[in-house]
Parts: structure tokens; sequence; C-alpha cells
């Protein structure tokens, strides 16, 4: 099993250079099969292989008349496919290079298969940029260009080739087992790797776009060093006397909001500690599982049952109407900004104070009983009980509980507040998760709410690590 | 773990101080405390419950009448008609399909890849183990935002397809932190037995470790496909140009915006001319948002009772970090 250390070396290099051409599929600034400004800027190589149809979505007009070669472009997605099969061969060749000498003998003849792939896709591109080139006429102005990208691919590929070559040769001469074989600590890591990966796309990879927030963004173009404008939105965003005023605004409703919640959160657990004083067990349970009901409806839900009894002709006003104390057309209370901040409260409770209860009743259900028993024969009271027994009792888990929300104290979410949204309202109900949404996706101000995003992201997140350490500060234990 | 449960531990307890207090005659303020309290909860109890009741017998009654608002406590001149019309709208029924199809796909795949990542995570042999464990827990804490989540996928490729629904929510960090710990209540030595007897890990984590988890997986099943019934937002960010995929949360929350001139819009061919003709009778806005309301709410209160049973557990299991 011995390995040189020029082979160790190598593999290193080679595994290297294989996450990062997996990674690279899904940048879009180094697509290679970008040969035109005309093709979509936020196209990846990963895309480029999976969607024709958003390849071509720009060229509509010319392919229909016939002034570009359609033929150039279904090379380039063919092409793209291609290199991303060889990028998935490359792939086998390095979670192979961590096995027994059967494994890594197999594996390099896949990282020269997957290299070669990858040249031949290269070569694809390469022959769709010449014919590009040569048919250019005055109607289509694709003016072609080979991309940084074609070159760093190019690069790998002959990389890898040469990197497996070299194995080949220097582990010639090494004895093979008679199986495949992997160390238990690198196969299940190649199981989790796949995983890994997902999570990188959808939870690391957004990371990169907050660099958004320091660029002129411009719809469907790419973000490239041109455009960099470095602070400037961060300068707009508190100097700007509009935006300042939105975002104190908003902060306002945010905190207020968050601390109306705050300051109600002892009442999940004042509704356990007197539910488990009903003694009826059925009609305990009955509560238990009405009062949990909505909290596995949605908010658009939720919506839909404000408005089923408050809109104008809704429960509250048909029940008014019916006694007669209604003259004229009945009230919308939906419309309006008055207490909004206290509505809010209230329907955020409505939903999800059974559930926030149901913690509570269990950690009573941990209190040791002898304590209770102990507490009747000394002739101690019902609230005596509930005030020195259960209280103390469920101190630990309230005091998490609080803690994490003191952190999440910017993220009110937007849901709620985006289905409450009325024209009448929206001074006082915008919070900082609306905001964003409304800047970036209803306005398209990418760049202004990708900075407040951004800063909202990272106060959230020093406030967490805030709050962790006072726990382990204060109770000696991390809450996260 | 294979004990009571402590729904049941709860009663045994409650019982025990049942029978203590019934040596002690109730006092006049034990009275008082009892009438107040059974009134509280019974008050709260109500108010959670009579939207739908409301809701609901509103889509029953006769449509005249609820147009009136006279239906206000029972329903009167019982039909169904309000929801044989609102299924037959294609928009509705589309929307069904997709959410049922999201539920159903994206609960599968989440169950079947968390598990499973808590099952690696739970050897420690694991190159990097710890690493990469707080690699995927890190991310319940922190992301991105909003905005760049939605550059990420339009970037992939993902707007517009019915894809973005599944795939994202494949790797569930907080499900992953649940199944963990129950596999690690599992004793340890039923899978170094099965490893004896030669069992490879795909082995053991089908035929062993599933198969014990069931309970657990159960509950994150059910809180994944309440999630999924209930995603909107995504809807809304993702699918601009794909009307087709839209949720039924996103549809209902339509309509409810534009509950004014939907009537208008329906007979003018929202769906086929058979949901026309039976829509006619329907012209009051508030009736077909109420059925709406009561086919997207109804599914989770048919399952409510199935899920009460696991969801304590889940929360509890929660409770404890991973």
């Amino acid at each position: 099993m011995k390995q040189s250390l020029a082979s160790r070396s190598i593999y290193i290099v080679l595994r290297l250079l294989i996450v990062l051409s997996v990674a690279m599929m899904f940048f879009p600034a180094i697509n290679p099969a970008r040969l035109t400004e005309r093709i979509n800027r936020n196209m990846s190589l990963f895309t480029s292989a999976i969607a024709y149809n958003s390849l071509i979505a720009e060229l509509g007009r010319e392919l229909n008349r016939g002034w570009v070669n359609e033929t150039n472009f279904v090379i380039l997605f063919i092409s793209s496919m291609i290199i991303c099969l060889g990028i998935c061969l490359a792939c086998v060749c390095g979670c192979l290079s961590v096995g027994n000498m059967k494994c890594k003998k197999r594996g390099n003849l896949f990282g020269l298969i997957g290299g070669a792939t990858q040249a031949v896709g290269l070569a694809g591109i390469l022959f769709a940029y010449l014919q590009m080139n040569a048919s250019e006429s005055d109607f289509d102005r694709l003016s072609p260009a080979l991309t940084n990208g074609f070159f760093l691919y190019c690069a790998i590929s002959a990389t890898l080739i040469v990197g497996s070559l070299i194995q080949m040769l220097l582990l010639r001469n090494e004895e093979k087992e008679a199986v495949f074989e992997i160390e238990a600590k690198y196969r299940v890591f190649l199981m989790f790797l796949p995983f890994a990966a997902l999570l990188f796309i959808f939870s690391y990879l957004p990371l990169w776009g907050w660099r958004a927030a320091f660029v002129e963004y411009q719809a469907g173009k790419p973000i490239t060093m041109d455009d960099f404008v470095g602070f400037r939105w961060f300068v707009f965003l508190v100097n700007d006397p509009g935006t300042q005023r939105d975002i104190v605004r908003v902060l306002q409703n945010t905190l207020a909001m968050s601390a109306l919640g705050l300051s109600t959160s002892w009442v999940a657990m004042a509704f356990a500690i007197f539910l488990v004083e009903i003694r009826n067990g059925p009609f305990r349970r009955f509560v238990q599982t009405l009062t949990t009901i909505p909290n596995f409806i949605s908010w658009v839900m939720v919506y839909a049952i404000a408005f089923a009894i408050f809109s104008t002709d809704g429960f509250v006003n048909s029940l008014l109407a019916a006694m007669g104390s209604l003259d004229g057309p009945g009230r919308n209370y939906l419309m309006g900004d008055n207490a909004i901040w206290i509505k809010m409260l209230g329907w955020g409770m409505w939903k999800g104070l059974g559930w926030s209860a149901i913690i509570y009743i269990a950690a009573i259900a941990g209190i040791d009983q002898q304590l209770y028993e102990a507490a009747t024969v000394d002739g101690a009271g019902r609230f005596q009980k509930m005030w020195h027994i259960t209280l103390p009792g469920l101190m630990s888990t309230f005091f998490v509980l609080l803690l994490l929300s003191i952190a999440g104290i910017l993220n009110n979410g937007m849901d709620q507040y985006f289905v409450f949204e009325n024209a009448t309202n929206t001074q006082r109900i915008t919070v900082l998760d609306l905001y964003i949404y409304q800047r970036g996706i209803e306005n398209g101000l990418i760049s202004i709410s990708t900075m407040v995003g951004m800063l909202k992201s990272l106060i959230s997140v020093t406030l967490l690590f805030a709050a962790n350490k006072a726990s382990k500060w204060i109770r000696g234990e991390s809450i996260i | 773990m294979f004990g009571k449960t402590k729904q049941e531990r709860r009663d045994e307890k409650a019982e025990m101080l049942n029978a203590n207090r019934r040596k002690f005659k109730l006092t006049a303020g034990d009275i008082i405390f009892n009438t107040i309290n059974y009134t509280v909860f019974g008050l709260f109890t109500l108010l959670c419950i009579f939207p739908f009741y409301y809701i609901f017998i509103n889509t029953i009654s006769d449509n005249m009448m609820v147009s009136r608002g006279l239906i206000n406590f029972y329903p009167e001149g019982i039909h169904i008609n309000n929801y044989i019309a609102i299924l037959q709208l294609r928009e509705i029924g589309n929307a069904l399909l997709v959410t049922f199809g999201r539920a159903v796909l994206g609960t599968a795949v989440m169950v079947v890849a968390s598990s499973f990542i808590a099952y690696l995570m739970t050897k420690d042999v694991m190159w990097g183990k710890k690493f990469w464990y707080r690699f995927t827990i890190i991310t319940m804490y922190f992301n991105a935002g909003l905005i760049p989540w939605f550059l990420t996928m339009m970037m992939l490729g993902l707007t517009n397809t019915f894809t973005a629904y599944i795939i994202p929510g494949l790797v569930a960090p907080f499900n992953i932190i649940l199944v963990k710990t129950y596999i690690e209540s599992i004793p340890a030595e039923l899978e170094e037995s099965a490893h004896i007897d030669g069992a490879g890990m795909m082995t053991i984590f089908w035929k062993l470790i599933w198969p014990l988890s069931k309970p657990i997986l159960a509950t994150i099943a059910i809180f994944g496909a309440v999630s999924h019934w209930n995603s909107f937002i995504d809807s809304l960010i993702l699918m601009n140009n794909a009307p087709e995929l839209h949720t039924l949360q996103h549809r209902l929350y339509v309509y409810l915006n534009r509950s004014s001139n939907l009537a208008a819009m329906m007979q003018s061919g929202g769906g086929n001319t058979q949901a026309s003709a039976a829509l006619a009778g329907v012209t009051n806005v508030r009736v077909i948002n109420y059925t709406i309301s009561m086919v997207t709410v109804l599914p989770i209160l048919v399952v409510y009772p199935y899920m009460q049973r696991h969801f304590v557990k889940g929360i509890m299991l929660g409770a404890v970090k991973g």
C-alpha cells in the first residue's frame, strides 16, 4: 500500500482541480460556452448543458429570420453536456483515488477518459467559435469571443490527462488487490459528498450573490469588476433622505413587532401552566389538540380567515347587521393602520400560542412530582406551587427560547406581513424582510436590497453568537 | 425509547395527582379558579376553531343566504355544488396537482436524504465528521438572504421549473438533528451484530436503521409535508413566468387579493365551459374565496389527528440540541 510522495502529491493536485472544475460549473462568469454577448449572462456551464431554451433565449429573432446559424448553438449545447460528463468522470477518478490500489488504477483510467472527454467538449466549443467567426454577417452582431473559462477548462483538462498518465506510470509496478476497497473513513465521507455539494450550491453559493451589494446591478447582466462601486450603496442607504426615512420606519416596525412578541413570550408559558391545572383529561387534550391546529396552516390561510371574519361582509359585520346595530355598509377591519402592530401580534398569538405551549407542557411533565407532594404536605396552595415549583422548573426552557428570539429580533419573516399588507397599512406593517422583498423583487432594486439583506444577516448572526455566549456565561450551556 | 410515550406518562402523573387531590375537599377558591380556568381555555379553543367552522358552513349553505350574510352559526340549504364548481376550474385543479405532487415527492426525497445524512453523521469514522456536521447545521442559522437566493436560483436555471420545489429542500438540517439524535438512541449492539453478520453500510441503513427509526421518520415526513403544502414564498418569487406551477396557497392569495373582479374573470373563461356553467350560479365572490380556502385547508385538517400523535415527540427531540 505504500505510495511514493510524488504519486500522493499529484493526487492532491488532481482532487483539488476536480473540486474546482465542479464548482466552476456553477459560475456564469467563467462559462466556456458563453461565446457571445447574446447568450444570457446568467448562464453557467451547468445551465448551458441542461437548458437549451435558456441558451438561445435572447436570440429568438435572429434564429427565426435565419441570420444566425442554429447549428452552432446546438453544438455549444452538446459540447457543454460533454464537458459536464467529463467532469463527472473526473469526479469518479477523484473518489476512487482514496481507495486501494485497484481503485486507484481504475480511477486513473477514469481520470484519463474524463480529461479526454472534456477536451472533446472544448474542441466542440472551439469549432462552434470558428464557425461563428467565419459566418459572421452584418445582421447578427454575435461578435464571438473565447472566454477565460474556456482556457481555464483547457488547462484543467490537460492537467487531468497528464496527471492521470503520470499516475499510471508511477503505479505501474504496484501490486493490485483482488477487490475494490475504500477505507471506511473515506467511504462514509464519499457517501456524504453529494449532499455536501447540494448544501454548497443552495446554502453557500448564495453568499457569492452578496457581491451584488457592491456593484451597479443591471438585470440580466453578469456582475463584473467594471460595475464595482464599492460601498456606494451603503453610503446611499445612510445618506439618501428618502431611503433613510424608509429604513428608519421599517426598523421601527421590525423592532416594535419583535419587542411586542418578546414581551408576550411568557404567555405561552402561562398557557401551559394553567392548562395542566385542568384536571379533566379529555377536556385538556381537547383544548391542546384544537389550539394547535392554527400552527399548521399557512399565513395565506390565516389571511383567508381574517378575510372571512373581518372584511366588509365577513362574520363580524353580518353579526352586527343581524343584531341591527349596523347602519350603512360594514367596516373592513383589515384596512387602515390602526393598532396594526397589536393586530399582527394578535394573529401571531392566535396561530402560535397553542404550539409554543407544547414545549412547556412537556417540560412540566418532566418536573419531579415529589416536589408537588412535599409542597402539598407543607400546606402550599395552588398558586404557591405554581410560583415556587412549576415556574422555576420552566425557567431554563423559557430562557433558551427567549435568547433565541432575541437573536432573531430582525427576522420576523415576511409571510405574515406580506399577506396582511395593503395600501392603507403598508407604512406601519412593512418589516425588514418584507422591505427587502418589495425593493428587490417588486421594484427590481437588487443592489440596495442585497445590501440591506446582507447587513441584516450579519447583525443577526452576531446577535446569535452573542446570545450563545450569554447562555454559556449564565447557564454554562450553549444554545446552538 | 420503546417505553411509554410522553403523553401516557403525563396522563399517569395527572391521574396520580388527581388521586392526591381527591383526598382534599374542593374549596370555594378552587371552584372559582376552575370556573375561570375552564372558561378561558374553552373560549380560546372556540376562537381557534370557529373560523374554520364558519368558513365551512358558508361553503355548503345556500349561496343566496350566504351573500346576504345570513349564515353565521349553522348551515342552511346544504349543497356541495360550490366544491364541484371550484374543482372543475382548471387553475385550481392544476394548483392542487402541483401542490400535492411537491408535497409527496419533496417529502419522500427529503426523508430519504436527510435520514441518510443523519445516519452518516452518526459514524465517527467519517473523515472530517465534525467539520461536515457543522457545515450542515450552520445553514440553519445563517443564510445569505432572499435576493442572493433568488439570484442563485436564477443562475442555476431553476426558476420556473418544478425541480426548484424539490431539490433545495433535500437537505433539511433541523430534521437531520432530529433523526441523528434518534439513531444515536438505538443500541449500538444491534448495528455491530449486523456488521459482524456481514451487512454493509447500505444494508444496515435500509434493513435496520430505517425500520427502527420509523417514529421519527414519520414525524419529519409530516413536518415536511405540511411545510410543502403551506409553501408560498418560493412559488411567489421563483415561478413568475410559469403560472401553471403556482402552488395552491399562492392561488388562494391571488384570489383573495383580486376577489372584487373575480366573478367576472371566471365567467370570461378561467376554466372550461362546463365549469363556467356550474359557476354561473356562484356569482358570490365570498363563496368562491371560502370554498378555495376550504379546499386548501381541508387536507391539513384531515391528516391533523394523525400528525398530532407525532409532533410532540418531534418538538421535544428538537429541544435536544444536535
